[in-house]
């Protein structure tokens, strides 16, 4: 198999807690790929060790056949690998417009004479471009903190996008959003897949969502992989509804995520 | 310089860096229990400790108050003030525009408001020397002389310092400040009144600097730039670690001998330059501070 | 700050050049190099502080290090203007540098100590290192030498610094604009997602802290195109606080603010001189009132951003 990032024995431990044990599993390219599991089961862990913010305490990484572990957090960018934070890590007092363009420039603001000029042409046109496709554009000159949570949620996908990433990873992009934006951030996702083949990484609650554009799920609980198949083969596995039980069940969560916003 | 000089020399140096560096600890302290659970700076914490000092001499100079009742108002003066700034100023700024940048800005504000109205009464300019309720007369340990005032200012700030520990790590309060230092969303969940902590913690770091003042102020002459001292306290709380309170008394400690010894081997007007060096070594050397553990992750 | 600003800036600062020197007495014109080297220790401060949301507190020291560095490579070594104020900038740049290297390692907060404890240690250097900066005797600055011509009064100095000011200002503005300058908010906004997006944040906050070393040593060599004298007295952190004023008054983060709030700001000290212990009182005052109810600048009390 075609493996575009791959997780091979990655240990996490803060003091004596370990958050994720031994978790390996592949992330197959131009696939949706979606982790799931109940509250503190360890999934944005993961996030935060392939995006380098943690040093996996055991394990190895890969993306693209090549070993990352050792890399800083600010290398994954240039490599492809764009992501959005669970509680939104926006450029809050700079513009919509500049947000997006902040995406782009790992990968398309490389060169020092680019970085220096006072005027970015190219950088701009390519994020207008950015906020056409996610529909911001008549947000562009507001700050990102001036915007309602759907918008800013949004924002940070756009962000993500600008940077032309090979892989996509997704922290909770539904929570808190109403259905109608999830509906909305389905479309873009999916669209995103099919024409552009960004492969696509994501934690999330919203199992309407999650069962809609998955290709593959992994189930994590208690920082251990539990489950892995497609969205049929995992919704019917006894260990799956065992380990939501007590908490909710997949579709419970769906409901009730969805109705917060 | 001979083997006997200079064998001397170290036991006086560290017998005195031992006094000094007690009064530097008490100031780290207060430092890094502000920074743990605020994220803050405080750059007015060598005012708090000079206008400590002030305000006991003008108890006892202008309102003839007694040093045994003056000491314990004018503590509990430097503590409600402290409170106050949290509650007043630095709730306000964390509201307007809440980046640390803009709360270490109000903090270096407060210095000068403190610095120009000491100066401005017409008691900063001139060094005034503050009376000492200790009998006068040393003792000797080994070759090393120490006045009866040396022994009652570490004996006393010792005193402060498990007192400090005490609360801090056995009483409801204590935990809450610990708990709010750890994670401040989390502390709030458990029912943590996040407002109310950092005023108590602002409340015992105005104290702990003015009990700092009151304990130091016989040995030196009072002016209004004594707060400069905090130079020295941010190279004590740097070798600490800069969050860990023990590394704070250890490093006064440390800092107080250093200058010392530096003072006694080198030049008493080297001191100047002994912070920055001392702070360089560390972050060379260090860099995470002799008790600073692990960096705290922020969670995304 | 708009290309339109900046063109009125422009207009101002050339008008000035050719009107002042003949129009004012030699004290106004004095004054008015004065404040563009204000304006200049704004800018310098705004990199870091507006731009990257880091705190510099050594901005006396390195301003320090460029007078002297500037006055005495021009003195011993002959250097003309230019290269003089190259010098004091390049000196205090390199300074930084070293210093970044070190605290920006670690917690944010150590780049605030440490450069509060060099620019202690500086002074110190000033006042002690007799034998090169005079000590507490001071040190007389030799005329700068332009085109192989001395510069002999304010009048003279004035459009020569109102010409480095305009490059400065015009440089600064267009670091704002540019990818770079963006990288710099990103930091000071969030680090975890700049570095999302590929920004190294510690390089970048290094690279801040240099520049804003290098516009403080190069405010330095401004400063000895038209003064005479320099005594470490004037190099101490009232004098980084007073920069610091001047940026916060303005509104930090803008560039419009730091060059307006130097001009506005650097009149008051002057008119404060008069009332020297009333003068600290009043800074932290308004550092603590700004602070508390327009972190954004005065200006933008006014209406105007």
């Amino acid at each position: 198999m075609d493996d575009l990032l791959a997780l091979d024995a990655v240990t996490m431990r803060f003091g004596g807690l370990t958050a994720v044990n031994g978790l390996s599993m592949g992330v197959t390219r131009g696939t949706i790929h979606a982790l799931i599991g109940p509250n503190g089961a360890g999934k944005s862990t993961v996030f935060n060790c392939v995006s380098r913010i943690y040093r996996p305490t055991e394990g190895r990484i890969r993306f693209d056949g090549r070993d990352v572990t050792g890399l800083p957090a600010h290398a994954m960018a240039g490599l492809g690998i764009a992501r959005t934070f669970q509680n939104l890590e926006l450029f809050n007092e700079l513009t919509v417009l500049e947000n997006v363009m902040l995406g782009a420039y790992s990968r398309h603001e490389t060169r020092l004479i680019e970085r220096l000029w006072p005027r970015s042409p190219k950088t701009r046109a390519w994020a207008e471009e950015i906020l056409e496709g996610t529909g911001l554009k008549d947000c562009r000159d507001a700050k990102a903190n001036g915007l309602d949570f759907g918008r800013q949620k949004l924002l940070e996908v756009a962000r993500a996008l600008a940077l032309s990433p090979t892989l996509l990873l997704l922290d909770e992009p539904a929570a808190g959003l109403r259905s109608r934006e999830i509906e909305r951030l389905d479309t873009i996702l999916t669209g995103l897949n099919r024409e552009r083949g960004i492969t696509v990484l994501l934690v999330e609650h919203v199992m309407q969502l999650v069962m809609s554009i998955s290709d593959r799920i992994t189930v994590l609980s208690f920082g251990e992989k539990i489950a892995e198949g497609t969205p049929e083969a995992v919704r019917g596995d006894p260990r799956v509804i065992e380990a939501y039980l007590g908490t909710k069940q997949p579709g419970e969560a769906a409901h009730g995520e969805a109705a917060h916003g | 310089m001979n083997t006997e000089i200079v064998f001397l020399f170290l036991q006086q140096g560290i017998a005195s860096g031992l006094v000094t560096g007690s009064v530097y600890a008490l100031l780290a302290l207060a430092l890094v229990i502000v920074f743990r659970t605020t994220d803050v700076a405080n750059f007015a914490e060598g005012e708090f400790y000079m206008a400590a000092a002030y305000l006991a001499f003008f108890l006892i100079a202008l309102v003839g108050l007694p040093i045994w009742a003056a000491a314990p108002a004018m503590v509990v003066g430097i503590a409600v003030a402290a409170g106050l700034f949290q509650r007043v100023v630095l709730r306000r700024v964390a509201a307007a525009r809440g980046v640390s940048v803009n709360l270490v800005i109000a903090t270096l504000g407060l210095s000068y408001v403190l610095k120009g109205f000491v100066r401005a009464t017409g008691f900063g300019d001139t060094p005034r020397s503050f009376p000492s309720v200790v009998p006068d007369g040393s003792v000797t340990l080994g070759q090393a002389s120490l006045s009866y005032l040396d022994l009652a200012i570490l004996g006393a700030a010792l005193a402060v310092m498990a007192a400090f520990f005490a609360v801090f790590n056995l009483t409801r309060t204590g935990r809450a400040m610990r708990a709010v230092g750890m994670n401040r969303r989390a502390a709030q969940l458990v029912g943590i009144n996040l407002g109310r902590t950092e005023r108590l913690v602002w409340i015992f770091a105005g104290g702990i600097s003015a009990v700092a003042a009151i304990l130091i102020a016989p040995k030196l002459l009072m002016t209004a730039e004594m707060g400069g001292v905090v130079t020295l306290a941010f190279a004590a709380a740097i070798v600490g670690g800069f969050a860990s309170l023990p590394g704070a008394v250890v490093g006064g400690f440390i800092i107080g001998i250093a200058e010392n010894l530096v003072g006694l081997f080198v030049s008493t007007r080297a001191i100047n330059v002994a912070p920055f060096v001392i702070i360089m070594l560390v972050l060379i050397f260090k860099p995470q501070g002799l008790f600073g553990g692990r960096l705290r992750v922020r969670k995304v | 700050m708009s290309v339109r600003v900046l063109a009125a800036v422009a207009v101002l600062l050339i008008g000035l050049s050719l009107a002042l020197p003949a129009l004012a007495t030699g004290y106004v014109v004095y004054i008015g190099n004065l404040l563009l080297v204000f304006v200049v220790l704004s800018l310098g401060l705004h990199i870091v502080i507006g731009e990257a949301g880091q705190f510099s507190l050594a901005h006396a020291a390195f301003y320090g290090i460029g007078i002297y560095t500037a006055a005495l490579s021009s003195k011993v070594l002959g250097l003309p203007f230019l290269a003089a104020l190259l010098a004091g900038g390049l000196l205090a740049a390199l300074c930084g540098l070293a210093i970044g290297i070190l605290s920006l390692r670690m917690r944010d907060i150590y780049l605030a100590l440490s450069t509060f404890a060099f620019g202690e240690a500086m002074q110190w250097v000033f006042l002690n290192w007799t034998p090169v900066t005079g000590g507490p005797n001071g040190l007389a600055i030799p005329p700068a030498q332009v085109l192989g011509q001395p510069i002999l009064s304010d009048k003279a100095a004035f459009p020569i610094v109102a010409g480095v000011t305009l490059v400065v200002v015009a440089l600064v503005a267009g670091l704002h604009a540019s990818g770079l300058g963006r990288a710099f908010r990103a930091v000071r906004e969030s680090e975890v997602a700049a570095a999302a997006v590929g920004i190294d944040v510690r390089r970048t906050k290094l690279l801040a802290f240099t520049l804003s070393a290098f516009l403080a040593g190069a405010a330095g060599g401004l400063f000895t195109t038209f003064s005479t004298f320099i005594h470490p007295d004037s190099l101490g952190f009232q004098t980084t606080i007073l920069v610091l004023t001047m940026i916060v008054v303005g509104g930090v983060g803008s560039v419009t603010g730091a060059l307006g709030g130097a001009i506005v700001f650097g009149l008051v000290s002057e008119l404060l001189r008069q009332v020297p212990s009333y003068q600290e009182m009043i800074y932290g005052g308004i550092l603590i009132l700004v602070m508390m109810y327009a972190p954004r600048g005065v200006f933008t009390l006014v209406g105007r951003r």
